[in-house]
């Protein structure tokens, strides 16, 4: 039976067996790329992104922007596009019928079926998509470093990638993903998007998220769960180091906060464009593809800055909720009251004046200092994880420094053909 | 109009709690999120400013906290052994004027 993705589009995994693969990519030029396009190459290949089938051409890129839809009406938020400097173009021969190898660390990846080369305006993209064109907006400062044609075709794998450890059981594509929600049993399974270490903050919305993911299903088998699925891409220095977040949100399941009934971790490779309410659209998008029903969604859900106010991806989202194929659930958020003695919800306790909120920065410094929060605020499983991570990955620190970038496993390779 | 102040958070664990006791500071510990122990030093505007400058991975919590957070592990032990050598909360200045 056929899985069908965002779109109502079947998903089919672009990969060509290696015998094929070989065939394919003789006497091709190849033409290496950076991470940023290596990630969504997989995307594209393994159906992360269906309906996709490739990098967008100018038709559906304005009709993203302008619309928020591909050519053909379905819902898309953010353009996928391959970019190339015009020397590049000439030099390689890229022009509609041709075809390129992407190479990655040196190894072929994908076959790249060219269709079109044209150019967009980067200041209107970024206006568009991010609702501003300050450089200082991280997805407009990646819009503008892009090279100025763009190359619109299609994606086929031509060699998988390896998920080098600590990573490899948690690269789970939608195929797989899908087959594995049906082998638990699970009827509804709510995403958590994540690029955080969790604090028992993140703990309680995914426990809250759960229980509006349940509402009125039958309790006598679990039928319901939560899919962590970690974004996993370029990093900032600060940001927690990868290791450290796909293992500490799998540490809660091991350690009995949740189990093997009710909760799955996973990646994703993606890097984040921060464009808040049309990030929150393209996970919709994203998270159907892997077999998803429904998607928790805070406040400023993959926002940044002050740029989008802490409800305007609900408002997004609900704008276009009967395109979508995934059932938003927009959490409240969770606290630590000393009155009631527990973390408890803000659409719950009425403790106002005595509220202690859940501060990311906050918990960081104590993480950094290495201080023991109490269980309540972090599970001392995950603590103690976290400080493993920065020793065994991080070159001391749990935390992205230059060191950290320049050294660090990478999470996949693409390996000689 | 009392002039603003930004304070900062340091951790105290069962150690640093041992050595404010023997300071005589211990009694200045607060408490937050379920018990966890801290001790706050106050910027002043002037010093909060040269902190963000000096110390580029710092940041000031705007939207939560009000504190500066995220100084390196190293500065936060510095002030606070500069706290117990000094027995006293107002150490910022004497700390800062080494940068």
């Amino acid at each position: 039976m056929a899985e069908i993705g965002h779109g109502g589009k079947e998903i089919v995994e672009r990969i060509l067996p290696p015998a094929e693969a070989a065939q394919k990519i003789k006497g091709l030029k190849t033409y290496e790329v950076r991470s940023q396009i290596a990630n969504e190459v997989i995307d594209l290949a393994y159906g992360y992104f269906t309906p996709l089938e490739g990098f967008m051409g100018k038709a559906d890129v304005e009709s993203v922007c302008k619309n928020m839809t591909l050519a053909n009406g379905v819902v898309w938020s953010i353009p996928i596009i391959f970019d190339m400097s015009a020397a590049e173009v000439a030099e390689y021969g890229v022009k509609a019928g041709a075809s390129l190898v992407l190479t990655y660390g040196g190894n072929p990846m994908a076959l790249f079926e060219i269709e079109e080369v044209f150019e967009y305006d980067k200041k209107a993209m970024c206006q568009d998509v991010y609702g501003t064109t300050e450089e200082k907006h991280p997805g407009c400062a990646r819009t503008y470093g892009y090279k100025d044609k763009f190359v619109g075709g299609k994606i086929t794998l031509v060699n998988r990638p390896k998920i080098s450890p600590p990573y490899d059981p948690y690269f789970i594509p939608p195929l797989e993903m899908r087959k594995i929600f049906k082998e638990k049993g699970w009827e509804r399974v709510v995403a958590h998007q994540t690029r955080n270490v969790p604090h028992t903050g993140h703990e309680w919305l995914m426990k809250g998220a759960w229980f509006q993911t349940y509402a009125d299903l039958p309790i006598e088998k679990p039928l319901v769960g939560v899919l962590v699925n970690a974004i996993i891409g370029e990093k900032r220095k600060g940001d927690y180091i990868d290791e450290a977040i796909i293992l500490t949100q799998d540490e809660q399941r091991k350690s009995g906060y949740f189990g093997d009934h009710n909760h799955l971790t996973s990646l994703t490779f993606w890097d984040m464009r921060y464009a808040g309410p049309r990030e929150a659209v393209f996970h919709a998008a994203l998270r159907t593809n892997l077999g998803l029903t429904h998607h928790m969604f805070g406040r400023d859900h993959a926002g940044v800055g002050t740029y989008y106010g802490p409800y305007d991806a609900h408002r997004m989202l609900e704008s276009v909720r009967d395109r979508l194929a995934i059932t938003p659930v927009y959490s409240m958020n969770w606290l630590y009251c000393p009155h009631c003695g527990e973390i408890t919800s803000e659409g719950l306790c009425n403790h106002r004046d005595e509220w202690q909120k859940f501060s990311g920065t906050v918990i960081r410094s104590i993480v950094q200092d290495g201080v023991k929060p109490p269980r309540l605020i972090f599970r001392p499983e995950v603590f103690d994880l976290v400080m493993e991570c920065a020793e065994k990955y991080g070159f001391g620190s749990p935390f992205v420094t230059d060191e950290y970038l320049q050294k660090r496993i990478p999470v996949f390779t693409i390996p000689p053909m | 109009m009392a002039e603003e102040r930004y304070p900062i958070n340091i951790w105290i664990n069962e150690e640093r709690f041992a050595a404010l006791e023997k300071a005589g500071l211990a009694h200045m510990c607060e408490e937050m999120l379920a018990g966890l122990k801290l001790f706050r030093v106050y910027a002043n505007e002037q010093q909060k400013d040269k902190i963000l400058k000096v110390f580029p991975t710092a940041k000031f919590d705007s939207a939560t906290t009000k504190s500066i957070e995220l100084l390196p592990k190293d500065v936060k032990d510095k002030i606070f052994d500069k706290i117990v050598e000094k027995q006293s909360v107002d150490i910022l200045g004497d700390f800062l004027s080494g940068y």
